[in-house]
């Protein structure tokens, strides 16, 4: 009796387990990709992180040439070190928000300025007319300088040069901030978020700074 | 065989015979029976043996099944800039990149890279032509310059054309001896065009505005110098 055995041989049993257990792996393998895959995934285009990837780097670079011309030109050592600052670390932030886009496999145009903010209840305070704002009032928005003020700057020498910087650069950060308030509410990519409160804390200590300052020279 | 008892008792005879016969019939019919038990056991454990292997193969062809109808979507690949492969009309090329004084003979006109002043052009909206070797500069830096012929290309038409520009990273300005009525310009890519609607013009500034490919994006399109007839 004991060595009749019954059912199938006891090579198809191997090779059904080796088959079962290889396929099992293969599909526990691929199981194991799906939460990678969804988090490469997860900024597109037109997601609110990829808009201010793009407008916060529009929004540097010009804070980047305010600050350089700043540097350039005062005599208050004190603002050419705040100037200093604010030229490097924002040319860093921008080179990581570029970087982004870059990991992310999207171009570095794609959509309207300030079109990610359009979801954000916080915002859209373009008068009641419900025209699409023009793109000089979304600039004046995002607290940019216009290229009238920065001639004007850039003409300007001593502490009137110093002023027009600190009251530039004071609109441009809080315009910043409230960019930065909108990715806290809509965006969800965590590197993204850390980034952009480090730019908060940043740029409402150098607010600080700048009125201190502002005080100092009599503005 | 063992020889048949016998018996004056013909009625011990009988069940004497009768109990060997039956007790033979009862160990044939045991026999049978534990045949049958076998048999049916054996059947039992067969027909398990495919329950439990076709449910397992079921269960692990699902499983792989869904490994594969359920993965997600892969991320959208965008190759940007330099394949020029999905917008009609772009030429690309491969130029050098070094800082020299004076003039440069530029293998395209306009230039889409190459040796270049060791100043850069400052990104805007320029009415004059801009001198080449500080143009390809800022595209080193990720610019596109947009040049036109100033004869085809004014008043609505230039209004049009100026509609499809970025705030930064972009240098307009006339341009002698163009040979369509209006060039685009990044780094190592160029587009000619016929008219300021054209649809390819925001398609050329997705894939190469800011161009990853180009040797120094994101350094600076500002601070450097104006060049005449600037906005």
């Amino acid at each position: 009796m004991t060595a009749e055995r019954t059912g199938p041989p006891r090579w198809l049993l191997v090779a059904f387990a080796v088959v079962a257990v290889a396929a099992l792996a293969f599909a526990v393998g691929r199981f194991s990709t799906f939460g990678v895959a969804a988090r490469a995934a997860a900024p597109t285009s037109d997601s609110a992180e990829a808009g201010f990837a793009r407008d916060m780097q529009v929004h540097h670079a010009q804070a980047v040439d305010m600050a350089m011309t700043l540097y350039r030109e005062t005599d208050d050592s004190d603002l050419r070190a705040l100037a200093y600052d604010i030229a490097t670390a924002q040319s860093a932030q921008s080179g990581e928000m570029y970087s982004w886009l870059v990991a992310w496999g999207l171009p570095q145009r794609g959509g309207a300025l300030m079109s990610w903010m359009a979801g954000d209840p916080g915002h859209l305070d373009h008068g009641s007319t419900g025209a699409p704002a023009t793109e000089e009032e979304l600039l004046r928005d995002m607290g940019m300088a216009t290229d009238a003020e920065l001639t004007a700057f850039e003409a300007a020498s001593g502490t009137d040069a110093d002023c027009q910087f600190l009251t530039l650069m004071t609109r441009h950060h809080e315009g910043a901030i409230d960019m930065v308030d909108a990715i806290l509410r809509l965006g969800e990519e965590p590197r993204v978020l850390e980034v952009a409160k480090s730019m908060k804390n940043v740029q409402q200590f150098e607010l600080d700074a700048m009125a201190a300052a502002a005080l100092r020279l009599g503005c | 065989m063992t020889p048949k008892r016998t018996s004056g008792n013909p009625a011990t005879q009988a069940e004497a015979a009768l109990t060997v016969k039956q007790q033979r019939e009862r160990r044939r019919a045991e026999k049978l029976a534990e045949y049958q038990r076998q048999v049916a056991k054996r059947r039992r454990r067969g027909l398990m043996w495919w329950i439990v292997g076709g449910v397992a193969t079921l269960a692990i062809v699902g499983v792989v099944v869904a490994s594969i109808v359920f993965a997600p979507e892969p991320a959208p690949t965008y190759e940007a800039g330099g394949t020029g492969a999905e917008i009609e009309g772009v030429e690309t090329f491969t130029n050098e990149t070094t800082h020299v004084e004076g003039v440069v003979d530029y293998a395209q006109s306009p230039p889409a890279g190459g040796p270049h002043n060791q100043v850069w052009l400052n990104c805007g909206i320029y009415t004059e032509p801009q001198q080449n070797e500080y143009a390809v500069h800022s595209l080193e830096h990720g610019a596109v310059w947009v040049t036109y012929d100033a004869d085809a290309v004014s008043g609505e038409e230039l209004a049009t054309l100026k509609s499809h520009l970025p705030s930064s990273y972009v240098v307009l300005s006339p341009y002698e001896g163009l040979d369509s009525p209006i060039v685009l310009s990044a780094w190592n890519a160029q587009l000619k065009l016929d008219t300021a609607d054209d649809e390819r013009i925001p398609e050329f500034f997705e894939e190469f505005w800011r161009n990853q490919n180009a040797p120094e994006p994101n350094a600076a399109c500002t601070g450097a110098i104006d060049g005449p007839g600037k906005q």
